[in-house]
C-alpha cells in the first residue's frame, strides 16, 4: 500500500527508518531502565516504590489527604476509610508515623556560649540544710550504705534494629533485679533534656539535673543501657570511697601517664552529690555541644590522647583529657577502680562463664565473677555495630541468663543452660519455705536491713503515730538491741558526708 | 516464484545477462528482488531475533529492578545487604523460640489427665504463724516501713522477643512507667520473664509466680500483680491500704455485674492486690485447677463460657475462673474487696481521649474517672501480631497515656512533653541557683509524705 504512495524505494527506506526507530526506542528504554535500576535501588528506592509514590501523589491530587497524618491531627478514633489505619496487624504499621511534635525546636542563639546551667557555688551548704530539715529522707540508709540512684536510659523512639528494644528490656530487667536486691533506686531516662548535648553527652545535663533535684541521693550511679549486672551478690565497697567523689573503672597509669583514651570507662561510674561534682560537670561539658564545637574538640582529643581514632568528641575521651591535663585539681577526689569490674569489657569475659560457674561463686565482682559485663561496641539498638551481630546478641543472652540464674536461684529455679530461655527447678517445693536458705543470701541481705530504731524514746518517725509504729516494729529492750548490734556490727548514726 | 525467475532466465537468451541495459538492469534488480525473497526472509528473521533479544533484555532488567539486585550492586550495598540478611536470620532464630534444649522437651509432652487435680505446690497450712514468727525474728525486715505496708509490684512478659518490634518498645515504656511510679512511692518491682510452671503458661503464669514470691518474701505485706499492658497515669495517687485492713484481696470490678449478671468482665485480674497470708495461698490453690494447659483448660473453658454472661468460647482464662470461683463459692467474698471508687484498673477506651480535658480541669491524686490511676490497654496486645483493636488507635493511645504520666514525673525536673504524642520535651521552668525550692514544691514524695494512710 505504501508502495503506491511513496514508491518502492521510498517505502523500503521508510520501513527501514521505522525499524531503526523501533530499535532505537528499545535501546533508549533499556538504558533508562538500567540507569534507574542501578542508581535507583541504592538511593531513591526501587521502581516499585516509585510506583507507589506516584500513586500516592496521584491520590493526593484527587483530594484525599494521606490517612495517618489526618488521624493524628484530629486525635480521633479510627473509623477511617482506608485499610492502612484500621489494620489490626502490628507488622503493617510504621511506628514513626505516630509521633507528632506540637511545638518547634527552640532556636538557640548561635553566638551564645554553651552553658549547662547557672553556676551554683554553695551546693554543699544548700544540701546540708535541706537534709537537716528532712530527716525522713536520709542520705544514708544505714551506717555504711549511702542512698544510691542508678541512672540509665535509651531513646524514646523505637530502635532501628527490630530486636534492639527486646535487649533494652532485658537489660533494664537485669538492673531492676540487682537494684532490688541491693536497695538502689532506678531512674530510666527517655527524654533528651538538651538538644545540643545529644548522643553520648546526653548523660551530663541529666546527671546534673538529677543531682540537684534529689538532694537525698548520696551517690549517682550512671550505667549504660548495654551494660548488664553479672554478679548479683557483689555489694560495692562504699567505705572505700568515703573520701572520693568520682569512681570510675580504669587504671591510673593509662590515664595520667599514657593519656590513653580507653584508660577509663564512662559507661558505669559513681558520682557523689556535692559541689565538687557540679564543678566537674561544668568543666566536662564544654566539649559536648554538637556541631563545630564537638568536631573541633574531637580533633584536639585525637591529637592529645593515645590511640584515639578520628571522630567527634565523646564524653569518655573528654574525661581522660580533663583528668590528665588538670590532675592537680581533680585527681585527689577521683578513684580509678580496677580491683573489680565496675565496667567489664565483654570480649574477655563472655566465653568464660561456664568456667566461672565451675570454679568460682558470686560475690567476687572481679575477673573471676565480674560485677558488670559491658557490651561496648555492640550497639543492639542501632543497625550496625562494631562486632558481628550474631556474636553480640548471643553473648548478651548468655550474660543475661548468667545474671538471671543468681536471681532465680533465690526462688529455686535456674535456666536450663546459659543459652536457654527455659527454666528448671533446682530444689523441690517444700511446705516449710522459710527453712530453706538461699545460698547467696540475696533474699534478705545485711546491706538491705533497715535500721532498728532505739526503743522506747526518740525513735518515732515524724508523721507516724505510736500505734502505727508499734504495729510494725516490736519494741525490743535495750539488752536485745545491744546484742543485735554486737551480732551485726552495725551502729546507728546518721552522718552527713560532704 | 523463485523457480519462475530461474526458468525465465533459462528461457531467456543464452548470453548471460551482463548488459547494463535498463531492461537487463531492471531484470537483474527484479531477479535480485526475487532472489532476495529468501534474503528478505532471512533479514526479517534476523530483525525479529534482534527485537526479541532486546525485549528479553528489557524484561530481565525490569524484573531485576523490581525484585532486586544481586551481584550488580556496589560493594557498600552488598555489605549492608549481607548484614541485614544476617540480622534477619538471627532475629528469626531468636523469635522462633527454638531452644537448644528443645529436642529433649518434645519427647515428654505429657499433659495432665482430666482426673488428676493440679497442685501449685506443697500444701502449707500454717503460713500466718510461720510468717509472724519470721517477722519477729527479723525485725530489720519489717512488713511496715514509714507507716506504710510493704508492697511488691509484680509484672512480666514472655522471655522471647515480641512478634514485632513495636511490642518490645511498648513493654519497655511500660516498665519505665512502673519504675517511675514505684520509685516515687517506695514500692519494689519484680519483673518476671521466666515460665515457672510449664503447665500454667500464658495468663495463668502469674499464679505460681505470686505464690512463690509470697513464700520467699515474708516481709512483703501486699503483692500487687499488674499486667504489662497497664500503665500508671496518676503518679500522685496512693492506694488507700487502710481501707483494706479486713480484706485480703483488692480487685477492681462491679458487684452487680458479678453477682446479678454473672458477667465474665465483672472483675479484672490485670491489676489486683493479694495480702501475704494463708487465706491467699488457699485461694490460689482453689483458683489454679482450671489452669493446666491441654484438655483441662479446654474443658474448663467450656464450663466458664456456659456459666458466665458474654464470654466467648475459648480456653479457660484466669479472670473468668476467678469470677466463677467467687460466684459459686461465695464464702471467699468475705475477704475480697471489689473496688471501683478509683481505677485500680481503668479500661483505656473511655479514658485516653480525655487526657487534655483532664489536664485542664483536674489535677493528679484523684485516681478516678477525673484522673485515672491506671489505664489498662486490654485487647491491644502489642506484643502479638494482631490485637482486637486497630493498631493506630492502640499505639497512639498508649503513647498518649505514657506521655501523660511522664509529664507528671518530668514536672519535678522542669520539663514536659511537647504534646501527648511527642517524644520530645520542652522546658517549663528555668534553671535556678536554688533548685531546692522547686524540689520542696514539686517532688511528689514530699506531698505524699503529708497524707496519712
Amino acid at each position: 500500500m505504501l508502495d503506491r504512495i511513496l514508491g518502492t524505494r521510498r517505502t523500503r527506506q521508510f520501513q527501514r527508518i521505522i525499524r531503526n526507530g523501533k530499535i532505537t526506542l528499545f535501546c533508549l528504554v533499556l538504558t533508562i531502565v538500567v540507569l534507574r535500576g542501578n542508581l535507583g535501588a541504592g538511593k531513591f528506592g526501587t521502581p516499585e516504590q516509585d510506583f507507589k509514590e506516584i500513586r500516592e501523589t496521584f491520590y493526593q491530587y484527587r483530594g484525599k489527604r494521606s490517612e495517618p497524618r489526618r488521624v493524628l491531627e484530629e486525635l480521633q478514633t479510627t473509623t477511617e476509610q482506608t485499610a492502612s489505619s484500621t489494620t489490626n496487624n502490628y507488622a503493617e504499621f510504621d511506628i514513626n508515623k505516630l509521633f507528632v511534635d506540637e511545638e518547634d525546636d527552640v532556636k538557640k542563639n548561635p553566638n551564645e556560649p554553651y552553658s549547662i546551667g547557672p553556676k551554683i557555688s554553695d551546693w554543699d551548704e544548700q544540701r546540708g540544710e535541706w537534709l537537716k530539715q528532712n530527716p525522713t529522707f536520709p542520705n544514708f540508709l544505714n551506717a555504711n550504705k549511702p542512698r544510691v540512684l542508678l541512672v540509665t536510659g535509651s531513646s524514646p523512639k523505637p530502635c532501628e534494629n527490630p530486636v534492639g528494644d527486646h535487649y533494652l528490656l532485658k537489660s533494664i530487667k537485669n538492673k531492676i533485679d540487682y537494684c532490688r536486691v541491693h536497695g538502689i533506686e532506678i531512674f530510666y531516662n527517655m527524654a533528651l533534656l538538651d538538644a545540643e548535648m545529644a548522643g553520648f553527652w546526653a548523660k551530663l545535663p541529666l546527671i546534673r539535673k538529677l543531682l540537684l533535684s534529689h538532694p537525698e541521693v548520696e551517690f549517682l550511679w550512671w550505667m549504660d543501657s548495654d551494660a548488664m549486672f553479672t554478679d548479683m551478690a557483689f555489694e560495692v565497697p562504699w567505705e572505700r570511697y568515703k573520701d572520693k567523689n568520682l569512681v570510675l573503672h580504669g587504671w591510673n597509669e593509662m590515664v595520667y601517664d599514657q593519656k590513653n583514651w580507653i584508660g577509663l570507662n564512662t559507661g558505669s561510674f559513681l558520682l557523689r552529690n556535692c559541689q565538687w561534682s557540679l564543678d566537674l560537670i561544668d568543666a566536662w561539658a564544654p566539649m559536648g555541644p554538637k556541631g563545630k564545637v564537638r568536631d573541633e574538640a574531637g580533633k584536639i582529643l585525637t591529637r592529645e590522647l593515645k590511640d584515639r581514632p578520628v571522630f567527634e568528641a565523646d564524653d569518655q575521651s573528654a574525661m581522660v583529657w580533663l583528668l590528665a591535663s588538670q590532675k592537680e585539681k581533680w585527681a585527689s577526689k577521683v578513684y580509678l577502680e580496677n580491683h573489680y569490674y565496675l565496667h567489664g569489657y565483654w570480649g574477655i569475659l563472655v566465653d568464660r562463664y561456664e568456667e566461672m560457674i565451675a570454679s568460682y561463686h558470686p560475690g567476687l565482682g572481679d575477673h573471676r565473677w565480674p560485677l558488670v559485663t559491658h557490651f561496648v561496641g555492640c550497639k543492639p539498638c542501632g543497625k550496625f555495630g562494631d562486632y558481628p551481630v550474631e556474636r553480640c546478641l548471643k553473648q548478651m543472652d548468655r550474660a543475661f541468663n548468667f545474671g538471671d540464674n543468681q536471681i532465680l536461684q533465690m526462688y529455686g529455679f535456674t535456666h536450663k543452660s546459659l543459652a536457654s530461655r527455659r527454666v528448671k527447678r533446682t530444689r523441690n517445693d517444700t511446705n516449710n519455705p522459710l527453712e530453706v536458705k538461699d545460698e547467696l543470701g540475696l533474699l534478705h541481705p545485711a546491706y538491705k536491713a533497715m535500721k532498728v530504731p532505739d526503743c522506747p524514746d526518740g525513735c518515732l518517725e515524724p508523721g507516724t503515730s505510736p500505734e502505727k509504729w508499734r504495729r510494725g516494729f516490736r519494741c525490743t529492750t535495750r539488752r536485745v538491741q545491744k546484742k543485735k548490734i554486737r551480732e551485726h556490727g552495725a551502729h546507728e548514726s546518721t552522718q552527713l558526708r560532704s | 516464484m523463485g523457480q519462475d525467475g530461474f526458468t525465465a532466465q533459462k528461457r531467456g537468451s543464452s548470453t548471460l545477462p551482463t548488459s547494463t541495459a535498463p531492461n537487463g538492469g531492471s531484470r537483474s534488480s527484479r531477479s535480485l528482488l526475487r532472489g532476495g525473497g529468501g534474503n528478505r526472509q532471512i533479514h526479517k528473521t534476523l530483525n525479529n531475533i534482534k527485537i526479541t533479544i532486546l525485549c528479553g533484555l528489557v524484561t530481565i532488567l525490569v524484573l531485576r529492578g523490581t525484585i532486586g539486585f544481586g551481584s550488580l550492586s556496589s560493594d557498600n550495598d552488598l555489605e549492608n545487604q549481607a548484614i541485614i540478611e544476617e540480622t534477619n536470620r538471627i532475629l528469626a532464630e531468636i523469635r522462633s523460640d527454638k531452644d537448644p534444649d528443645d529436642p529433649e522437651e518434645n519427647l515428654d509432652q505429657t499433659t495432665i489427665n482430666l482426673n488428676d487435680t493440679y497442685s501449685l505446690g506443697a500444701k502449707i497450712s500454717n503460713w500466718d504463724e510461720e510468717r509472724s514468727l519470721w517477722l519477729s525474728r527479723n525485725q530489720d525486715f519489717p512488713n511496715i516501713v514509714n507507716g506504710k505496708a510493704r508492697i511488691l509490684l509484680v509484672t512480666g512478659s514472655p522471655p522471647s522477643p515480641c512478634d514485632n518490634a513495636i511490642g518490645d518498645h511498648y513493654l519497655l515504656k511500660s516498665i519505665k512507667n512502673k519504675i517511675d511510679y514505684c520509685r516515687i512511692h517506695g514500692i519494689e518491682i519484680v519483673y518476671n520473664m521466666a515460665h515457672l510452671d510449664k503447665e500454667l503458661a500464658g495468663y495463668w503464669a502469674k499464679l505460681p509466680l505470686i505464690r512463690r514470691l509470697m513464700l520467699s518474701h515474708p516481709e512483703v505485706e501486699w503483692i500487687w500483680w499488674m499486667d504489662s499492658d497497664a500503665l500508671f497515669t496518676d503518679m500522685v495517687f496512693e492506694i488507700p491500704l487502710s481501707k483494706y485492713k479486713d480484706h485480703n484481696m483488692v480487685i477492681h470490678g462491679y458487684p452487680d455485674l458479678l453477682f446479678n449478671q454473672k458477667s465474665w468482665i465483672a472483675l479484672n485480674t490485670g491489676s489486683f492486690l493479694f495480702r501475704n497470708c494463708q487465706w491467699s495461698l488457699d485461694l490460689l490453690d482453689e483458683w489454679a485447677p482450671m489452669g493446666p494447659k491441654g484438655p483441662v483448660r479446654e474443658e474448663a473453658g467450656k464450663i466458664l463460657t456456659a456459666n458466665l454472661k458474654g464470654r466467648p468460647a475459648f480456653e479457660a482464662d484466669d479472670q473468668s475462673a476467678l469470677i466463677y470461683l467467687l460466684i459459686t463459692k461465695t464464702e471467699w467474698m468475705k475477704k475480697v474487696f471489689v473496688e471501683n471508687s478509683y481505677f485500680l484498673h481503668g479500661y483505656w477506651a473511655g479514658l485516653v481521649d480525655r487526657y487534655e480535658e483532664m489536664m485542664e480541669k483536674y489535677h493528679p491524686g484523684l485516681g478516678d474517672e477525673r484522673w485515672p490511676f491506671v489505664t489498662h490497654f486490654v485487647g491491644c496486645k502489642p506484643c502479638g501480631s494482631y490485637g482486637d483493636y486497630p493498631v493506630q488507635r492502640c499505639l497512639s493511645s498508649m503513647e498518649r497515656a505514657f506521655n501523660f504520666a511522664d509529664n507528671q514525673v518530668l514536672k519535678l525536673y522542669g520539663f514536659r512533653h511537647r504534646g501527648l504524642l511527642s517524644p520530645k520535651i520542652k522546658r517549663i521552668r528555668n534553671e535556678t541557683v536554688t533548685p531546692l525550692e522547686n524540689v520542696d514544691q514539686f517532688d511528689i514524695r514530699h506531698s505524699a509524705q503529708g497524707t496519712s494512710n
